[in-house]
């Protein structure tokens, strides 16, 4: 019986050669997908052939297929990168491709970290909700919303008016300034 | 004994007999066969369509069974706690997306902990295979960044994302000062065309060498030939020399 040698061979590629790429891949969790496929969000103009050629000649990953899909991005209407909401100026954000690969190999991704301590999530997020509270005050319906001391305020009309409490200035007594002086003595008008 | 059976079993006709496995077609040509029912056999009926209330959304199966209607479906484990382990080879290609093969990205002290860019200073003594693998290795770095930088915001983490864009920018620095080394290099090449063009030592030809350096320089030659040049090309990097009126 004759050997039956398989030769493997490579991807195909092009013979164009391209110098001084400037784009970024961004790999992505995907736990639903099986091992062997792992996603990445890519430039909108690159294509699954230069996906495929640059995962094997950068990472030397060779990939059976690759699917890609477009995502649309809701209309905005604010600037980008805005903080303050500027109303009526909508516009669409730039559409994100992403693109599925199938490896001839499995890819699981490292577990997440159990805690955030190294990268002090408790402090990031009290900060987080401060500057929301602080920005929510430069809203223009800032005026029509309660304020955070009309609860408090509630509560202490309901003991007042229960009897629970009674009313005293929080002012106690006059303040002792001494004499009065006259102060605008030698004034000429 | 069938006259058809008798000729094949002549030696002589044994050449052009039929396969003997066809035997027994031959030996019970006198039974008839006829179906068990009369009703017509078309699965079909009517509109001939296979795919009439056929759905995979619907979950409805198949109309006729096929030979693998018996053989029971596999049903995926839901759980990802009861899914066998996955043997992840340790020199995967997609391990070079991370910095570190146990957490999915860097502490922000990690991230802080590098260098300055290289300069343009540096990067100009280097050859072009040099630069090229510094630009990809820029790029795999930036590929890094970007992939711990969606995690990080994914997983609500905390801080790291302003130490992740110093990084980035870092990186970006070396690459503005690849380009630029390059772009340096690509001028100071069309200059010289430029001068070698009016050079009387530089033949560009291609016959014979490029470059045939003149065995001496007499003070005479020099003088005729920078008046004879008239308006010199002007260089981007050096100064113009000044030709001298005779």
């Amino acid at each position: 019986m004759a050997t039956q040698t398989a030769v493997r061979r490579g991807p195909k590629f092009g013979r164009k050669q391209v110098f001084l790429p400037n784009f970024t891949l961004t790999l992505l969790r995907t736990p639903n997908l099986p091992p062997t496929f792992a996603s990445f969000i890519v430039p909108l103009n690159l294509n699954k052939l230069d996906l495929r050629d640059y995962l094997w000649h950068a990472y030397g990953i060779p990939v059976r297929g690759v699917r890609s899909y477009i995502q649309m991005q809701k209309v905005r209407q604010d600037k980008p990168n805005a903080k303050r909401p500027s109303p009526r100026k909508w516009f669409r954000p730039r559409s994100i491709k992403k693109m599925m690969v199938e490896m001839e190999k499995p890819f699981v991704w490292p577990e997440a970290p159990e805690s955030f301590a190294e990268w002090d999530k408790e402090t990031f997020d009290a900060a987080q909700e401060d500057r929301t509270k602080m920005e929510s005050t430069f809203r223009p319906d800032w005026h029509t919303k309660p304020s955070a001391e009309r609860g408090t305020i509630a509560e202490q009309a309901k003991a007042l008016l229960k009897g629970e409490a009674t009313w005293e200035p929080s002012l106690k007594g006059w303040e002792d300034v001494g004499e009065p002086v006259e102060v605008e003595t030698n004034v000429r008008v | 004994m069938r006259p058809v059976v008798r000729r094949l079993l002549r030696p002589s006709q044994l050449q052009n007999a039929p396969p003997t496995f066809l035997l027994p077609s031959l030996l019970n040509t006198s039974q008839q066969s006829s179906p068990f029912s009369s009703t017509s056999s078309n699965p079909y009926p009517r509109d001939m369509n296979r795919e009439r209330g056929v759905s995979t959304q619907r979950r409805t199966g198949l109309r006729q069974p096929v030979s693998i209607s018996k053989t029971p479906l596999p049903k995926p484990v839901l759980d990802p706690k009861k899914r066998s382990k996955v043997e992840v080879d340790p020199d995967h290609g997609l391990w070079q997306f991370f910095h570190s093969k146990e957490k999915p990205m860097n502490t922000p002290e990690e991230d802080h902990a590098h260098g300055r860019a290289w300069t343009v200073e540096e990067l100009r003594q280097k050859s072009w295979e040099d630069l090229h693998s510094l630009w990809w290795v820029c790029c795999k770095e930036r590929n890094r960044i970007s992939t711990e930088s969606y995690e990080r915001q994914r997983l609500d983490a905390g801080y790291g994302d302003a130490e992740a864009r110093g990084r980035d920018a870092q990186v970006r620095v070396t690459m503005r000062g690849i380009k630029q080394t390059l772009t340096e290099r690509y001028y100071s090449w069309q200059d010289a065309q430029q001068i070698a063009k009016t050079d009387t030592e530089v033949d560009l030809s291609g016959e014979g060498p490029a470059y045939t350096p003149m065995d001496y320089v007499e003070e005479g030659d020099v003088l005729e030939e920078e008046t004879q040049l008239g308006t010199e090309v002007p260089l981007s990097s050096e100064a113009k020399p000044e030709a001298k009126a005779v």
